[in-house]
């Protein structure tokens, strides 16, 4: 099966200017080269540390930032130049509270951003209906965002990430600041996404929630992949994929 | 390699056609969210309701003794200008940044509704919301000067007020473009506010300004929508001459959206290679 996802040799550096008069060149690089694919209907994890260039490689596969060299693509497409077929199809949800219009209930901010995906109108109530109730805010949704807690605006922006329906979702830490319960729900979504043929790239730091969803999942350090597998080969023979986890990551390792 | 939608990659679906040729509803949309976020804001309320009486008050005390006769043009309508100005910048300026600071400008930028139709949403809403201050500089002018209701010809009027908003749309989209590949929106939207007014001719006629500086005057589209303004204003007695300063503006707008076009697309590309979209 022809992969979904497919980054090959991908570079990602920043660069940035230090002093007024005599500019010092800093360039930081964030991803080094690194090569996996994804199979439709799979749910891919990508874990690392903070600073392991997880967030660079979603950004990349989104569309939002141009790869510095390699291999990036979504569907079949390059995702700089390329972009316009897939965004349509593609949403992603980062963790954290940002994402969603403070000043908007939570059905209006749904409304608004079905209207940037175009969906039709009929489509789109009855879309958005659904959507509030897989994620508990129905009683909720004509309240201002500004007076929901941080768990319920997760929640929010989980179901923005899904109003579209997209074919992929791609999710940075998106159990960040979530209670057991939303976090509980959140994970029963991406299996009824799975369940539903769709594609799931989801970076955590949550390790045993990475061993219960994903199929298959890389570990990153310092831009590098350094493990990949189902979680079962890449726990091998230690206790846990923690144990696993920490032996990679301080030995440094690359496959 | 060839890719299970590999397929797609020359033919573009008839649902992204569709995405991308009818913006319309994407533009509405945006308007009236853009409307309601900005009057939620005190600095917007400030802007739109408070800045006009001040800048009426203001104005007419420099005007007094001026020996000039037409009041409406110059104080009633300067002072307007003067705030729609400031809710643009304040508000269309400073909205990067907000959208930037909450994580919206990344969900906007990726959405396939496409962010100049959502630029353009956000400034119309803005400079429609603004013209209120027209009408608020009036209604101070009445109640404090007994300034009476001056409009000689309406219908121009009509005309002109539709190519102001035609103008302001098209200069903000350009600023838009260069404000998104910063993150110095707030300097720059302090920048821009004040020589714009001057520039433009908001409270005074630019023919006082020294000519290479009428040269750039004549290059803003604004300028020549206040001279058309000003005109409807005090009652239009060359109507060819509006119609060539319509023409003059219909050909800078245009130009000013092929430029905003062509903008777009540069920092379509600069934003994502030099990581400048969100703050970091």
């Amino acid at each position: 099966m022809e992969p979904i996802i497919e980054v090959k040799d991908l570079y990602r550096s920043y660069t940035t200017y230090r002093g007024s008069l005599r500019k010092q060149k800093i360039t930081v690089e964030a991803v080094r080269g690194i090569s996996f694919s994804v199979q439709p209907g799979e749910i891919f994890g990508l874990l690392g540390q903070n600073g392991a260039g997880k967030t660079t490689t979603i950004k990349m596969l989104i569309t939002l930032l141009a790869p510095t060299s390699g291999t990036c693509r979504v569907l079949g497409y390059d995702t700089f130049g390329q972009e316009k077929y897939i965004r349509p199809r593609i949403n992603f949800i980062f963790g954290g509270e940002s994402g969603v219009y403070r000043r908007l209930s939570a059905r209006d901010n749904l409304r608004y951003f079905a209207n940037l995906y175009r969906l039709d109108p009929k489509e789109r109530e009855r879309r958005i209906d659904e959507i509030l109730e897989l994620v508990d805010l129905t009683d909720r949704a004509d309240n201002l965002q500004e007076t929901y807690s941080k768990g319920m605006t997760q929640r929010l922006q989980i179901a923005r990430g899904l109003i579209n329906d997209p074919e992929v979702i791609f999710m940075d830490e998106p159990t960040v600041g979530l209670d057991p319960l939303g976090a509980h729900m959140l994970r029963q979504v991406i299996r009824r996404l799975r369940d539903q043929g769709k594609t799931v790239l989801l970076t955590t730091h949550y390790l045993p929630e990475a061993e219960e969803l994903c199929d298959r999942m890389v570990i990153l350090n310092q831009g590098k992949i350094v493990a990949t597998g189902t979680p079962a080969q890449i726990k091998g023979d230690a206790a846990t994929l923690e144990d696993a986890y920490l032996n990679l990551i301080q030995k440094g390792e690359t496959p | 390699m060839k890719h299970l939608f590999a397929s797609r990659s020359h033919n573009k679906p008839p649902f992204l056609a569709e995405s991308f040729t009818m913006p319309r509803s994407v533009i509405l949309s945006t308007m009236i969210l853009q409307m309601k976020q900005s009057y939620a804001r005190n600095m917007f309320q400030f802007c739109l309701i408070a800045n006009p009486i001040l800048n009426t008050i203001l104005l007419y005390e420099m005007f007094r003794n001026s020996g000039q006769e037409n009041f409406a043009s110059y104080v009633v309508l300067g002072s307007g200008l003067m705030a729609i100005w400031g809710c643009i910048c304040f508000s269309s300026a400073g909205d990067i940044n907000r959208e930037r600071n909450i994580g919206t400008l990344r969900v906007i930028f990726a959405a396939p509704a496409g962010f100049p139709a959502i630029i353009v949403g956000k400034i119309l809403g803005n400079t429609l919301l603004s013209l209120v201050s027209l009408l608020i500089s009036q209604i101070t002018a009445t109640v404090l000067y007994q300034a009476p209701l001056a409009l000689i010809s309406p219908g121009y009027f009509c005309i002109a007020m539709i190519a102001l908003v035609v103008s302001f749309v098209v200069i903000s989209s350009i600023l838009a473009c260069l404000l998104t590949l910063s993150r110095r929106t707030t300097l720059y939207m302090n920048c821009i506010e004040i020589p714009f007014i001057l520039l433009c001719g908001f409270s005074f006629p630019i023919e006082i300004l020294p000519s290479w500086l009428q040269t750039i005057s004549r290059c803003l589209s604004p300028t020549w929508a206040v001279e058309l303004l000003r005109m409807s204003v005090d009652g239009v007695t060359d109507s060819s001459l509006f119609w060539h300063k319509l023409e003059i503006l219909a050909i800078l707008s245009a130009l000013y959206t092929l430029f905003a076009a062509w903008l777009y697309h540069v920092m379509d590309r600069r934003i994502r290679i030099h990581a400048s979209l969100e703050v970091s």
